[in-house]
């Protein structure tokens, strides 16, 4: 069993590469060990010595994006401390690449072609976040308060941590998500979940629509598990730097430690990143689903 | 202080103690939704009223171990407030409160051996073994022509004082085996 299922690793891992090859996008192997973290409210490091292992190679392939390397993928390794699931594994494989140019509907229809390459021609359907609450739960969150919304998680059945209330809204959003509505997601096809509350998307352009502040993020969902991540990306160094101090701020209240804030990546910006979407995508995810198999044990090496 | 135990470790069968309360690990699921915070479900089990309920945490926190130790004691005798139980590995005998014996009190037989669960060093559950070997002390004679009129069970008192049905043919006196998880006659014991 366990033979097999690698020489297939092997052979999407090549796949992977010839989609990218295809498409003119470079691969690059930006540092995994790096003096400077990803700063995000909810995502823990691994430590190496006075390092960090990097839960993605954003910053590092950002940085080349602004000295002008054009359309980029990495395949890499990434860490996260903590992630411990069937389908969680504190290390796992990344397929993450940046567009430059490229319209936001038009990343995500590359996404679906490459988690295509995994499972064959499935269909997909999409729907914004702030819709997938509406149809699955009958509630426009934007128009409730927080206690409302507090209401209707309780009558959902749903216990709430005191963590999850210091979020507010996106705390209680992200309960409801995570229960509800994210196994009912990607049934029979892709489901590409799109148009974030801005206050969950830290790298992302914002937009209004229909009078919420939204960022242009989507997320690829097929059989309730999530596949793939993907920003416009934001290239305003001032609103960057923000994002960033919010996050600390974030860590801090959840009694977490802060994170260096990487200059070096806030410098580039200010050179100025070429307007462009990324996305990554949970390679193990795609081969457990294509072996057809809820633990992600069965197609990485343990 | 007590013991913990981060929510990334706990599995089920874990003993665990929640606002004050003390349970059973039933399940452990992490959850994290795109880039929101991460959390666990765990259903957890009540040690003494085995109601189950499902708990949210923040991935990462830690529970209290609930101080619980099992032992297996043989019982000695009954008194009028309680039951005498020892523990053969230091022939030190504990008298359990009835109310923490319940229902199982219909099971205790005297030279048996039973699994006690104490938590904060109180016996709060009782476990009798799955299958008991039990004398029918009371029970009516079958009669002809029941089984014909579909009647094929009756009640019978066992020596224990359980109240259970047993097939009609079984007489008083009989040692007969039960499930005690049911209270179902298995078969007799010859």
């Amino acid at each position: 069993m366990r033979i097999p299922i690698l020489k297939d690793r092997a052979a999407l891992l090549a796949a992977a590469r010839s989609f990218f090859a295809s498409r003119g996008i470079v691969e690059v192997d930006c540092p995994i060990l790096s003096p400077y973290a990803s700063v995000d409210a909810h995502i823990d490091l691994i430590r190496a010595g006075t390092q960090y292992l990097h839960s993605s190679p954003e910053y590092g392939m950002k940085r080349l994006l602004c000295e002008g390397m054009g359309d980029i993928f990495q395949l890499s390794h990434v860490f996260r401390d903590g992630e411990h699931s069937a389908k969680h594994r504190p290390e796992f494989m990344m397929a993450e690449w940046y567009r430059v140019g490229m319209t936001f509907p038009e990343l995500i229809e590359e996404t679906l072609e490459f988690c295509r390459l995994f499972l064959g021609p499935v269909s997909s359907a999409q729907i914004s976040y702030r819709e997938a609450f509406k149809k699955y739960l009958g509630i426009d969150y934007f128009h409730l308060t927080t206690p409302e919304l507090e209401e209707i998680v309780h009558k959902s059945g749903i216990p709430i941590y005191p963590e999850a209330l210091q979020e507010g809204k996106d705390g209680l959003l992200n309960l409801l998500l995570g229960i509800i509505i994210e196994p009912q997601l990607g049934v029979g096809g892709f489901t590409v979940l799109t148009h974030y509350p801005a206050s969950q998307a830290a790298l992302a352009k914002t937009t209004l629509i229909d009078g919420e502040q939204v960022a242009e993020r989507f997320e690829v969902y097929y059989e309730g598990v999530e596949l793939a991540n993907g920003y416009h990306e934001l290239a305003d160094p001032i609103d960057q730097r923000q994002r960033l101090i919010d996050a600390n701020e974030m860590r801090k209240k959840n009694g977490k430690e802060t994170l260096p804030i990487d200059e070096e990546f806030l410098k580039a910006l200010e050179k100025g990143l070429p307007d462009c979407c990324g996305v990554a995508v949970g390679f193990d995810r795609l081969m457990m689903l294509r072996h057809q198999t809820n633990q992600i044990g069965h197609v990485i090496i343990t | 202080m007590a013991q913990q135990v981060s929510t990334n470790e706990i599995r089920g069968g874990y003993k665990v103690e929640v606002e004050g309360q003390p349970y059973i690990v039933v399940s452990n699921e992490f959850v994290k939704p795109g880039k929101g915070q991460a959390f666990n479900r765990i259903k957890l089990k009540h040690l003494m009223t085995s109601r189950v309920v499902e708990k949210t945490f923040k991935s990462g926190e830690k529970l209290d171990v609930a101080n619980i130790e099992e032992m297996t004691m043989r019982m000695l005798y009954k008194e009028p407030d309680g039951v005498v139980f020892m523990d053969e590995s230091n022939y030190e005998q504990h008298k359990l409160p009835l109310d923490s014996i319940g229902d199982v009190i219909q099971w205790l037989k005297e030279d048996l051996t039973y699994d006690i669960i104490f938590y904060n060093g109180q016996p709060v559950s009782l476990e009798p073994p799955t299958f008991l070997e039990l004398k029918i002390t009371e029970t009516a004679p079958g009669v002809r022509g029941d089984t014909a009129s579909g009647r094929v069970m009756k009640p019978a008192t066992l020596e224990t004082g359980a109240k259970i049905q047993v097939p009609i043919f079984v007489e008083e006196g009989e040692v007969i085996k039960v499930d005690t998880r049911t209270g179902d006659y298995v078969s007799r014991v010859s």
